[in-house]
């Protein structure tokens, strides 16, 4: 019944791909105009090479053609023999297209920031679950307490305060200000020096100022659902129920309240997988990191759309990936629920 | 059996429609009553109003208390410390003064804020409650769209959006402007609230209560519209109470990385943005504007937690 429930959602989960390669190459081909920039702006073309130019990327074909010929659907075709001449892969076979600016595979320029993106999100992902659920935990069952208010408190800093001037005022003090007082102090930006070969340590001091940021942020969020859907499970019948006929305080806090409590968490955590590849985009930009979201946003100044759409596309199928394994988490965690 | 909660709320609707019984407008009065009792909570609904009535106060302000216009140049007096009579929080690289910049940078957020909460709440509520109730084709069709929305990192569709935006001819959303920066925003979150109202709606359409209350002869319409939105709302209310910080905070990391309202309309984002270059010497235009948002969010989001125990009658009792 699950497995049956897993495989429907990754079958129904193909046409939500599809669906968001149209929606973004939509986007892309409403702009189509002025997709090749400055070429009419060149003065040593004619009217007649720009539209040669247009012909050759096959820009002058209508939109179907051109999605089809971006997803690669010819070359399948030319494959099984039943498409004539040769013809370019697209992005069923991974290819992603060039880069508008330098000419070379999107991929390439994806693959080489993946790996600092990553490390980055994933540090302060597994921080921020860390720290927060055992915060949540604490503050529902001693509700009311100092300790309450003063996590509580944290997490609504945490919620409010702008990523970005956070890493603003902590480079400002663990940066700046420690090195003006000629203290230690970090690093304010790229993900290693240049001057003493990035080892592990220098490495692990870049890191700490924007997984701090990035952590912080998580933990706010996660810890205050804790806390909330802690105390809504903690105030349901089945509670009371088990509570009368006696259950032990600890088995009823951890067997039946924490178990229900952390459904609403798990639809939250997978809603934020996208942040595994995306979350840290502002604080990436901050802190000079090398990874994906400084490449969308250096791309998007250089109106260079190929690379910011190849860029879009690959985070949003990471994504999917996670949506479907949070959905399927849902569903083996809270039985109440009936999908029809 | 009945849920006990049930009864104990009535819809807005019942109140809009003036057929409220005792019942329904007891529970109002007591949760303003709740609301105006927590005096942190309260006094963080005033501050709002306040940011908002000085935001829309704004020209009046700039030409009767600080004598600054928010764009004009005043080369004789750049970098002005704060704490003086006529630059009271200093003023910037071009000397204009940081306060009345400050104010007109509260117009840009307030205003942006709430139009996208507004227009995300009417798109992601609709879409959670009809795909929830209904079930079956229309669900899976909805939801996908969500899917696809949420698929898609939104600071990616984000600084898609925001670069393409002028470049789509027809319609024409030039992210430099407050109302298409909305747009764009709106367009990009509704989809996560969407979730939640349609997880809560699935949850609460399995209650006995609906079931007793559809077995009454009750129409889908009144079904949705007495029963389950007023057992949604709280959700609602709460998401979109949260939603409206994250949107100032998103609109200003917008103006902040340049993608968003353009120099030199004062916004927080582009202040912020601009004085990262006068870092050493300059501490001020660093820590005021983010401040002006960190505050407003904070305030914003303590007053969303004290309309969620004001309103959420699950929790009433727990505080």
């Amino acid at each position: 019944m699950l497995w049956k429930y897993a495989l429907r959602r990754i079958i129904v989960a193909l046409p939500v791909l599809l669906g968001v390669t149209v929606i973004t190459y939509g986007l892309i081909y409403l702009t189509a105009g002025d997709l090749v920039p400055g070429l009419q702006l060149n003065p040593n073309l004619r009217p007649e090479d720009i539209a040669r130019i247009k012909a050759n990327l096959g820009l002058d074909q209508p939109f179907l053609v051109q999605y089809l010929n971006w997803l690669g659907v010819p070359w399948l075709l030319h494959q099984v023999g039943l498409w004539p001449g040769a013809v370019r892969t697209g992005l069923l076979q991974g290819d992603f297209g060039r880069s508008l600016l330098d000419g070379s595979p999107v991929m390439s320029h994806i693959l080489e920031r993946l790996p600092y993106t990553l490390e980055l999100t994933s540090l302060a992902i597994l921080v921020g679950v860390i720290v927060a659920i055992p915060m949540g935990v604490v503050g529902a069952l001693r509700r009311g307490s100092p300790a309450d208010h003063f996590l509580t408190s944290l997490s609504v800093v945490g919620v409010s305060i702008p990523n970005f001037w956070l890493a603003l005022l902590l480079v400002l003090i663990f940066s700046v200000g420690a090195f003006q007082l000629g203290l230690p102090h970090l690093p304010s930006g790229g993900a290693a020096s240049s001057v003493n070969g990035g080892d592990v340590l220098d490495r692990l001091a870049h890191l700490v100022l924007p997984t701090t940021v990035l952590a912080f942020g998580y933990l706010a969020v996660w810890s205050r659902y804790t806390r909330s859907s802690m105390l809504e499970s903690l105030s349901q019948d089945y509670v009371r129920t088990a509570r009368a006929k006696g259950m032990s305080e600890r088995r009823v806090v951890y067997v039946h309240t924490l178990r229900n409590a952390v459904i609403p968490l798990v639809t939250l955590i997978g809603l934020e997988l996208p942040t595994l590849v995306a979350g840290g985009a502002v604080v990436e930009i901050v802190f000079s990191w090398p990874g994906l979201g400084r490449l969308a946003l250096e791309r998007a100044v250089g109106h260079d759309y190929t690379t910011v759409m190849g860029l879009t596309l690959f985070t949003a199928v990471l994504v999917i990936a996670g949506n479907l394994l949070a959905d399927v988490l849902y569903a083996v965690l809270d039985p109440r629920i009936r999908y029809t | 059996m009945l849920d006990p909660t049930a009864g104990a709320i009535e819809a807005p609707v019942a109140q809009s429609i003036g057929r409220a019984g005792r019942r329904a407008r007891g529970y109002w009065a007591e949760s303003w009553e709740r609301l105006y009792s927590d005096r942190i909570g309260f006094a963080c609904g005033l501050l709002i109003l306040l940011f908002g009535v000085l935001a829309l106060a704004a020209p009046l302000l700039s030409a009767v208390v600080t004598h600054h216009d928010p764009v004009r140049q005043n080369l004789a007096n750049t970098f002005a410390l704060p704490g003086q009579f006529t630059f009271p929080l200093g003023s910037d690289e071009l000397g204009r003064d940081t306060l009345t910049r400050l104010i007109y940078g509260a117009r840009v957020s307030l205003l942006v804020a709430y139009l996208t909460v507004i227009l995300a709440l009417i798109i992601g509520g609709s879409v959670g409650m009809l795909a929830g109730y209904f079930g079956g084709w229309l669900d899976t069709v909805l939801m996908r769209v969500v899917d696809m929305v949420l698929s898609i990192p939104s600071i990616y569709l984000l600084i898609l959006l925001t670069a393409l935006a002028p470049r789509i001819g027809p319609v024409s959303l030039n992210p430099g402007n407050p109302y298409s920066l909305a747009v764009i925003i709106a367009l990009v979150s509704w989809g996560s609230l969407a979730r939640l109202v349609r997880a809560d709606v699935l949850s609460v359409k399995e209650r006995d209560f609906m079931l007793a209350t559809r077995s009454l002869g009750a129409s889908n319409w009144r079904l949705m519209s007495r029963h389950l939105l007023p057992n949604v709302l709280a959700v609602m209310v709460v998401a979109a109470s949260l939603q409206v910080g994250a949107i100032i905070v998103t609109e200003a990391a917008l103006d902040f990385i340049g993608l968003g309202i353009t120099p030199p309309t004062a916004s927080w984002g582009n202040m912020l943005s601009n004085s990262q270059v006068y870092f050493y010497h300059s501490l001020w235009l660093v820590i005021l504007p983010g401040l002006a948002i960190f505050v407003t969010v904070l305030a914003m989001n303590v007053f969303g937690n004290t309309v969620r125990d004001a309103f959420d009658p699950r929790l009433r009792e727990m505080r």
